[in-house]
């Protein structure tokens, strides 16, 4: 009788688990199936020539200071951010869809704790007075593009599967790099904008290319 | 505990991959059968399986046309197949109700 009993009390625990779950796991597909369907190649390209373009300005006008570089980088960071997305509301305004959907706002939520954080750093270290030491900023190119890489990382989840392997390429490239130049090679003595423009320029610029020419119908559109 | 709801179940809905299908479909106007295939991580000849399946029972619809010279297959949920699914997924809550009001 008792263990009848239990076998009731489990059957109805186990059914009403098995239909949350199944609840749970199609709430999650539709989240991932509703990916993020702008065309990022423009977005890219964009920021890809800003990012040389700041490196170009940096050293062209030698702002190596804390103040000039952190400036430079984080109102460079901002011209980006606004870009993009005027760029996404622009393609949204032809496609009339919706700006501000779903997906969209998934992928600013899943951006924006790595980029906070990122910028938060900067702000800090590079603008505050007396904020870090000054060697601190040749720390900030490899937390920014390791924040940027988890960024990425994060909002991959609904985007294209790219996005989240470009997310990798820029935490590999930023540890590989950083240990480059702290095991391999320390003494090495050069502007901290071609640094920059290697981590921000370069990847945004080659990825941009490369879904211009497979996204073609897409960005066409 | 009354098993009416679980009984209703749509039995071609049920099936984890075309469930699985199904949600993506629901989401979004259309999924490429690659789209599909890389988010489900299913291979060609499964996905290809359950997409007939479904289609058989008339709930999604399968287009094929070439994008830059290259063959490309969508699919998309038919009507019936929105009716069917939004009423699994009622079932499915109705289940989740019964047994939390016990």
């Amino acid at each position: 009788m008792l263990a009848n009993f239990y076998f009731v009390m489990q059957s109805v625990g186990m059914e009403t688990n098995w239909a949350v779950e199944h609840l749970q796991t199609i709430r999650t597909l539709m989240e991932r199936s509703a990916v993020y369907r702008r065309a990022l190649a423009p977005i890219m390209l964009f920021a890809g020539i800003m990012g040389v373009a700041a490196a170009v300005i940096g050293l062209l006008f030698r702002l190596d200071s804390m103040a000039a570089f952190g400036t430079l980088w984080l109102g460079t960071a901002a011209i980006v951010v606004v870009g993009a997305l005027l760029i996404t509301r622009q393609q949204a305004l032809k496609d009339k869809e919706p700006f501000w959907s779903p997906p969209t706002r998934r992928v600013a939520q899943a951006l924006l704790p790595p980029l906070f954080a990122g910028m938060f750093l900067g702000v800090v270290f590079a603008l505050l007075p007396g904020g870090g030491p000054v060697d601190f900023i040749l720390l900030l190119p490899f937390l920014w593009a390791l924040f940027y890489g988890l960024a990425l990382h994060a909002a991959g989840f609904f985007m294209p599967r790219g996005v989240k392997w470009f997310g990798w390429i820029y935490i590999g490239l930023a540890s590989g790099v950083l240990c480059f130049f702290t095991i391999v090679q320390p003494d090495l003595d050069f502007s901290i904008h071609w640094l920059m423009g290697f981590f921000f320029g370069v990847p945004h610029l080659a990825y941009g290319a490369y879904l211009y020419l497979t996204e073609k119908g897409k960005n066409a559109a | 505990m009354n098993p009416e709801p679980f009984l209703q179940l749509n039995r071609v809905i049920h099936e984890k991959g075309r469930l699985a299908i199904m949600s993506m479909l629901a989401a979004s106007p259309e999924l490429s059968f690659t789209e599909l295939r890389d988010a489900l991580t299913m291979t060609d000849g499964n996905l290809t399986t359950h997409i007939r399946a479904l289609q058989q029972e008339g709930y999604i619809s399968v287009t094929k046309s070439y994008r830059n010279n290259r063959p490309l297959t969508t699919c998309s949920l038919t009507p019936a197949g929105r009716k069917a699914f939004a009423e699994y997924i009622n079932l499915l809550e109705q289940i989740v109700r019964q047994n939390k009001g016990k």
